[in-house]
């Protein structure tokens, strides 16, 4: 299995936001997640990126063990892109630089490699006119793309997207979720925490309901939406609707 | 009262003679102790926020023996204390002074620069693989240097003055060159006020300069842009 998590557990004091957990994943699976806030969906997600640490239970990615060794950790996160949802862009960087930077440090490419990559990257989510652009002179659309690039940079297998679209005026949410449709059909495995569910309709390959720490639900969209076999999914997607 | 004038304007130009090549000691004082000040401030201030508990205590007591102590008597300290030890000469030991004693504060104006910066930059540098180090270097650090460019100027000033000193264990510079003048020709008024003015003179010009390092550092839409 591409991603195996057994029993996870992770704790906030005395509240489990992620409880007791099992979950497998496949090579090219696009998995979204929905559930009401304080489901424990972005703890899930953080979890799988060692930005939480968690308290019991064993993640596997790719044949990483996922705990505190920080060579580990160094390993997981290449394999790992993660685009959150406040975009997290380096303000002091232009947009070409923050796409540069990890792949000059951590990947250690060299300047030319690593500007190629990011302006084909910056191409592919329709950006290239805003290589010397700062962030602060973007739209939240313009920055969540350049953020979905600079993840990207990295060749990382597997990609995270914490609810990118969030934060996002109405208008700039399709030119988001463009991009994600496209990298899902280029097969790339992808968890993605949203609550658009027309979005999650056409991408997924499997939805996951999640409360209180728990997954409460776990099927094909069409099932899932549908079809919810527990009561409580039905009472969320009446509400979200 | 045209003599009167003419005499004071060539004692004026005499005190101002006789100052002048002391304040290029002034002047080396401080660069070299705020150099000093800034590298072990950058490195106390990071300590300060270490994940190890024992090392982050460490130096918070650095910082609050350092700023608990009045400077003259750390001067004193390092000059006959330690100095009769390590056979310091003026120079060092005031520089060492100087030094130490802004390292503790910049290590401060260092450490609030960082927190600062947003949680979300080192969730995004870590997760693209950068470690922990590669994050401060190359994502915190340069966004908090904007922010702490202008209290650190402001502290760069302060220890021009405060160089001031370091006259007192004999070290010429431009204060004890202001008091030569004064033993020797008991013009005190004059003395004390060309002293004041060079001092300005100077102070002046950094805060000038500072605002041009502050818009050299700018970005757009981000930190001391003007």
């Amino acid at each position: 299995m591409f991603i195996s998590i057994r029993n996870l557990v992770c704790r906030f004091g005395n509240v489990a936001a992620v409880d007791d957990i099992s979950l497998e994943i496949e090579k090219g699976e696009v998995v979204v997640i929905i559930g009401p806030s304080g489901s424990g969906k972005s703890t899930l997600l953080r979890c799988l990126n060692a930005l939480e640490d968690f308290d019991s239970g064993q993640i596997i990615i790719d044949d990483i063990v996922v705990d505190k060794n920080l060579k580990r950790i160094h390993d997981l996160r290449l394999e790992v892109g993660m685009v959150f949802q406040q975009f997290n862009l380096f303000p002091h960087l232009t947009v070409l630089d923050n796409i540069m930077l990890a792949q000059k440090v951590v990947r250690k490419r060299s300047s030319k490699e690593a500007a190629e990559k990011g302006r084909r990257l910056l191409d592919s989510v329709g950006l290239i006119d805003k290589v010397d652009s700062y962030p602060a002179e973007l739209s939240g659309g313009q920055k969540q793309r350049v953020a979905i690039a600079r993840a990207l940079a990295m060749d990382p297998k597997i990609m995270l997207f914490d609810e990118v679209t969030s934060a996002l005026d109405p208008e700039m949410i399709g030119e988001v979720l463009e991009v994600m449709k496209k990298l899902a059909s280029e097969g790339k495995t992808m968890l993605i925490v949203s609550h658009k569910m027309s979005f999650a309709r056409e991408v997924a390959d499997r939805m996951i309901f999640m409360e209180n720490g728990k997954i409460v639900e776990d099927g094909p969209p069409s099932q899932i939406l549908d079809n919810p076999t527990r009561r409580r999914t039905r009472d969320f997607l009446g509400n979200v609707n | 009262m045209l003599d009167w004038a003419a005499e004071q304007i060539v004692l004026y130009w005499d005190i101002f003679k006789y100052l002048i090549p002391a304040v290029p000691w002034t002047v080396l004082i401080t660069i070299t102790s705020f150099s000093l000040a800034l590298v072990l401030g950058m490195i106390i201030g990071i300590l300060r926020i270490s994940k190890i508990p024992a090392i982050a205590r460490l130096a918070g007591l650095y910082i609050n023996v350092i700023r608990g102590v009045p400077l003259l008597v750390q001067i004193f300290f390092i000059y006959f204390g330690l100095g009769g030890l390590l056979n310091l000469d003026r120079f060092t030991a005031g520089v060492l002074a100087v030094g130490i004693c802004y390292s503790a504060y910049l290590a401060e104006i260092f450490r609030s620069g960082i927190n600062a910066i947003a949680h979300g930059q080192y969730e995004a540098a870590l997760s693209l693989g950068m470690t922990r180090f590669q994050t401060l270097r190359y994502v915190i650090i340069p966004q908090s240097w904007r922010i702490v460019i202008p209290p650190i100027a402001n502290q760069f000033i302060a220890s021009l003055k405060d160089s001031s000193l370091v006259s007192i264990i004999g070290m010429r510079e431009l204060t004890r060159a202001g008091r030569e003048y004064y033993s020797q020709y008991f013009v005190d008024f004059q003395t004390w006020l060309m002293v004041g003015l060079i001092y300005l003179v100077m102070t002046i010009t950094l805060t000038k300069a500072v605002k041009y390092l502050e818009q050299f550092y700018a970005v757009k839409g981000f930190g001391t842009q003007k």
